[in-house]
C-alpha cells in the first residue's frame, strides 16, 4: 500500500481493488438486471400521467383555501377599517370645533399668530 | 468504465422506446450502482432496492439528461440521491460493532479465509466511515470518478470530496495494513 500526500489525485489500485473486492454483491448480476426491468412498465406509467390529472388533485384544495383566504381577508378588513366609536361620519370629522383659537385660525385674512395655533390646538 | 458514446446510443435508443437498450444500460452499471448504494446504505438488500430505485427514477429523467456530459457521473447521483433518501426514511442501522475475531488477536485464518476476512474488515471499516465519506472513497478508488465529478455526483464542493477521500484512505489504509501484519 503506497503512502501518498494529503491529496492524491490519483487512484490506489490496492485500496480500490479491496474495496472492489468487500462491495461486490453476492447475489447474481443478471438476477438484478431482470428485477429492474419488470418495473420499467410500471415506472413509464407513472410517469406519463397526464398533467390536466395532476392539476385536477390540486384544483378542489386550491379552491378550498382561496375561499377560506377571502374569508379571511374580509373579517381582518372589516376590523381594520370599520370606522372608530367617536367619529360617525367624514362630515363630522370635518366640521369645525367649538372656540375661538380654531374660529380665528379658519377666518383670518393674515397668516396666523404662533399662540393662535396653539391655543387651537390645545383646545383640541 | 463504459463509452460514453455508446451510452448517449443507448439514451436515445431508450427514448425512442426501445426497452433493450435501457436494459443494456442497466446490465453496463448495475454493478457500479449497486457497490455506490452499498457504500451509502451499507446493508446489501436495501442498496440493491436503492439501486433498483435509482435505475427507475433514472428512466424516468431521462429526458433531462444532458448528452453532452458523460452519463455515469449523471446516473450515480441519482443512485445516490435514491440511497440517501433511502437511509433517512429507515433510518437505517448504526454501524454494527466489530466482530472482535476481527479486530485482531483471534485465530490466525487460513488462506481460503483470507480473501472473504478482509473483505468483512473492510465493510465493517466502511461502516465506521460517515456515509458520504464512504461513498466519496468508493467513487474515486472503485469506480474512478475525478473529484469533480464525485463533487457533481454528491453536490459538495470539488475541496470537501478531497478532504473526504483522504480521511476515508487514512482509516482504510490503517486497516489494510494491520491485517497484512497479522496474516504475515
Amino acid at each position: 500500500m503506497k503512502e501518498s500526500p494529503s491529496f492524491d489525485h490519483r487512484p490506489d489500485p490496492e485500496l480500490g481493488a479491496a474495496l472492489r473486492a468487500a462491495l461486490d454483491p453476492k447475489t447474481d448480476q443478471a438476477a438484478f438486471v431482470s428485477r429492474v426491468m419488470a418495473r420499467y412498465d410500471e415506472a413509464l406509467e407513472r410517469s406519463t400521467v397526464p398533467t390536466f390529472e395532476i392539476l385536477a388533485g390540486w384544483f378542489r384544495p386550491g379552491i378550498v383555501a382561496a375561499a377560506a383566504a377571502l374569508v379571511a381577508g374580509l373579517l381582518v378588513g372589516r376590523a381594520v377599517f370599520a370606522p372608530s366609536p367617536g367619529v360617525e361620519t367624514i362630515d363630522a370629522a370635518m366640521a369645525p370645533a367649538e372656540g375661538t383659537g380654531l374660529a380665528a385660525l379658519v377666518t383670518a385674512q393674515d397668516p396666523p399668530d404662533a399662540s393662535v395655533v396653539l391655543t387651537s390646538l390645545v383646545e383640541q | 468504465m463504459a463509452s460514453s458514446e455508446e451510452d448517449k446510443g443507448l439514451v436515445e435508443k431508450t427514448l425512442a422506446g426501445e426497452r433493450d437498450a435501457f436494459g443494456v444500460l442497466v446490465q453496463r452499471y448495475a454493478p457500479q450502482a449497486r457497490r455506490v448504494a452499498r457504500a451509502v446504505l451499507g446493508d446489501p438488500d436495501d442498496a440493491d432496492d436503492a439501486a433498483q430505485d435509482g435505475f427507475l427514477s433514472a428512466l424516468v429523467k431521462l429526458g433531462q439528461y444532458d448528452s453532452r456530459r458523460p452519463f455515469g457521473p449523471w446516473l450515480m447521483r441519482i443512485v445516490a440521491n435514491a440511497a440517501t433518501d433511502r437511509r433517512r426514511r429507515s433510518k437505517v442501522r448504526r454501524a454494527e460493532p466489530l466482530n472482535p475475531s476481527l479486530v485482531g488477536g483471534g485465530p490466525r485464518p487460513d488462506a481460503a479465509a483470507v480473501q472473504s476476512e478482509l473483505g468483512d474488515r473492510l465493510n465493517a471499516a466502511l461502516a465506521e466511515l460517515p456515509p458520504r465519506r464512504r461513498t466519496a472513497v468508493v467513487l474515486f478508488d472503485v469506480e474512478g470518478y475525478s473529484h469533480a465529478e464525485i463533487a457533481g455526483i454528491l453536490g459538495i464542493p470539488e475541496g470537501t470530496v478531497r478532504s473526504e477521500v483522504f480521511h476515508a484512505r487514512r482509516r482504510l489504509r490503517t486497516l489494510l495494513a494491520d491485517w497484512k501484519e497479522n496474516i504475515r
